[in-house]
Order: C-alpha cells, then sequence, then structure tokens
C-alpha cells in the first residue's frame, strides 16, 4: 500500500463510490477508481460492505395492502365519484 | 417486471382509464397499491399515515392519469403525489439526528472501521430474511436517517426509480438526489458495520 487510508486519493474515491455501484461514472474514473481499489484494502473492503449494504436494502420485504385497507379504497373510490 | 414490461403495464392501465373502464380504478390499485403503501410506511414511519397517504395518492393521482402524456412518466408521476403527501404529514422523528454529518464526517478513515463487514445477504430466502433480526435492525437503521435522505434511498433502492426518475419525483437536480443517496447508503453502512463488524458475516440473521 502507497499511502495511508484516509489520504486525498481516498476521499475522492469515497466521495464517488455509490456512482460507481450503480455504473453512472465515465470509463475513464471507472479505471481510475479500479486502480486505487487493487492498492487499498481498507477502501476495497469499504466498497464490497457498501454493496452488501445496497443489496441488503433492495431486498427489505415491501409491504402489501390488507384486504380492508383494499376494500376501504375500493369504496372511497366509488363513493367520490 | 423488467422495465419494458412495466411501461407495457401502465401504458395499458393508462388506456383503460381513458376509455372510461370501470375496472380500471381496481386495477390501478392492485398495479400501484402495495408499491404506494410500502413507500409511505418508509418514509412516514407510522403504518396510520401510510395508509392515508395510500389512500390519498391513489385515488388522487387517478383523477390525474388521463391526462399524463406517456406512461413512463406515470412512476415518477405518482411517487411524487406520494412524496407530497407524505410531506403533508411530516412530524419530527424520534430518531432525527440533531445535526447532519457531513460527507467527510461520514467517511471511515480508521482502516478498521473502513474493513468492518456488513452481512452478505445474496444467498438468503426472502422467508428466512423476512423473519430475521437483520431485516428489524435494517428498518430501524433507515428509520434514524434523515427525512431527506431517506426519501432518496427508498426510491433509489427500495422502490427502484432511476436517478432521473427521482429526480423528477422529487424536483431536486441529479446531482442532489446522488449526494443524498451516496450519504444515506453509507450512514447506513456505517451503523450496520458498527453492529455486525468487524470479521464476516456471510448470510446471517442476527447481531
Amino acid at each position: 500500500m502507497s499511502h495511508d487510508h484516509g489520504a486525498r486519493e481516498c476521499r475522492e474515491l469515497f466521495a464517488r463510490l455509490s456512482e460507481y455501484v450503480d455504473g453512472e461514472l465515465p470509463e475513464d474514473l471507472c479505471a481510475g477508481i479500479e486502480g486505487h481499489l487493487d492498492d487499498c484494502p481498507p477502501c476495497r473492503c469499504f466498497l464490497e460492505s457498501l454493496r452488501r449494504t445496497v443489496r441488503l436494502v433492495e431486498r427489505m420485504p415491501r409491504p402489501r395492502m390488507s384486504e380492508a385497507l383494499r376494500a376501504e379504497l375500493l369504496e372511497a373510490w366509488r363513493r367520490g365519484r | 417486471m423488467t422495465e419494458p414490461d412495466a411501461v407495457d403495464a401502465d401504458r395499458k392501465l393508462l388506456e383503460r382509464i381513458r376509455a372510461g373502464d370501470p375496472d380500471a380504478f381496481e386495477a390501478f390499485v392492485d398495479r400501484w397499491g402495495d408499491r404506494i403503501l410500502g413507500f409511505g410506511l418508509r418514509v412516514c414511519g407510522e403504518r396510520e399515515d401510510a395508509r392515508d397517504v395510500a389512500q390519498e395518492t391513489l385515488i388522487q393521482a387517478y383523477r390525474g392519469l388521463a391526462d399524463l402524456q406517456h406512461p413512463r412518466a406515470m412512476k415518477s408521476w405518482l411517487y411524487r403525489v406520494a412524496a407530497n403527501a407524505c410531506l403533508m404529514k411530516r412530524r419530527r422523528s424520534k430518531f432525527a439526528p440533531r445535526r447532519e454529518l457531513s460527507l467527510d464526517e461520514l467517511m471511515p478513515t480508521n482502516p478498521q472501521e473502513a474493513e468492518a463487514s456488513v452481512p452478505d445477504v445474496s444467498a438468503l430466502p426472502d422467508d428466512e430474511l423476512e423473519r430475521s433480526e437483520l431485516r428489524r435492525t435494517v428498518r430501524d437503521a433507515i428509520a434514524e436517517l434523515p427525512d431527506h435522505n431517506r426519501i432518496v434511498l427508498v426510491l433509489r433502492d427500495m422502490e427502484q426509480l432511476s436517478t432521473a426518475e427521482t429526480a423528477r419525483a422529487l424536483d431536486l437536480p441529479e446531482s442532489t438526489v446522488k449526494m443524498r443517496l451516496h450519504r444515506a447508503r453509507v450512514a447506513l453502512r456505517n451503523r450496520l458495520a458498527g453492529i455486525y463488524g468487524p470479521g464476516d458475516h456471510d448470510t446471517e440473521g442476527g447481531p
């Protein structure tokens, strides 16, 4: 590792990591980030934990509308027409 | 449902609404009801508020749908109505932080903190995740995020809106959406890493 974690280059990378995860960065910036990640285990681990966090949020179960609320909603719609 | 299939489903729905189909409202509720209810619950935090938001949004949005130019615009527009309904309900969350941390403050500079891990749920079946303590921990950690960051996280990572769709729904520049999403994800990651890290926690449910 040629720098201490927390250096300017780590901070610059840190600010763009969500865009990197979402594939929203141009190729040249991605190449720069990947070069840094090869060289910086803490940034690499942080990125993996960020990806896992996104996966966790994506997998959170969605509540379902109860039959009672659905019936109430359809009734409110009929009344309001 | 893939994005083209979803747009196609919304296009068919719009055609039924424009044609005055009496059953179209029910079809609209079946297609969007769970999503809008879930959005309301995650943004407002209270079940009672989420019910009101779902009811107001679905009825109010439906009335304006016939005028919508393109089915592709339906998603952003529905969440825009829902976000406004949530704003009307807004009460200060008991978890809301007094002061928002800057991105610099959110960055773990200590290598140990940066390397602390978060559970990997890639291989965890849905029903196990649903029953797990981890689900409750994530739900509570999301509730602790500042409101304006949480709503972006909910739209992007839970409701799967694109950056552009989220920007339209919240009437924000895309750069602001990206910044708020990143802050929300990092704050959440730090909270989970603080509970579950250090060490690896592949697919486990509890701390």
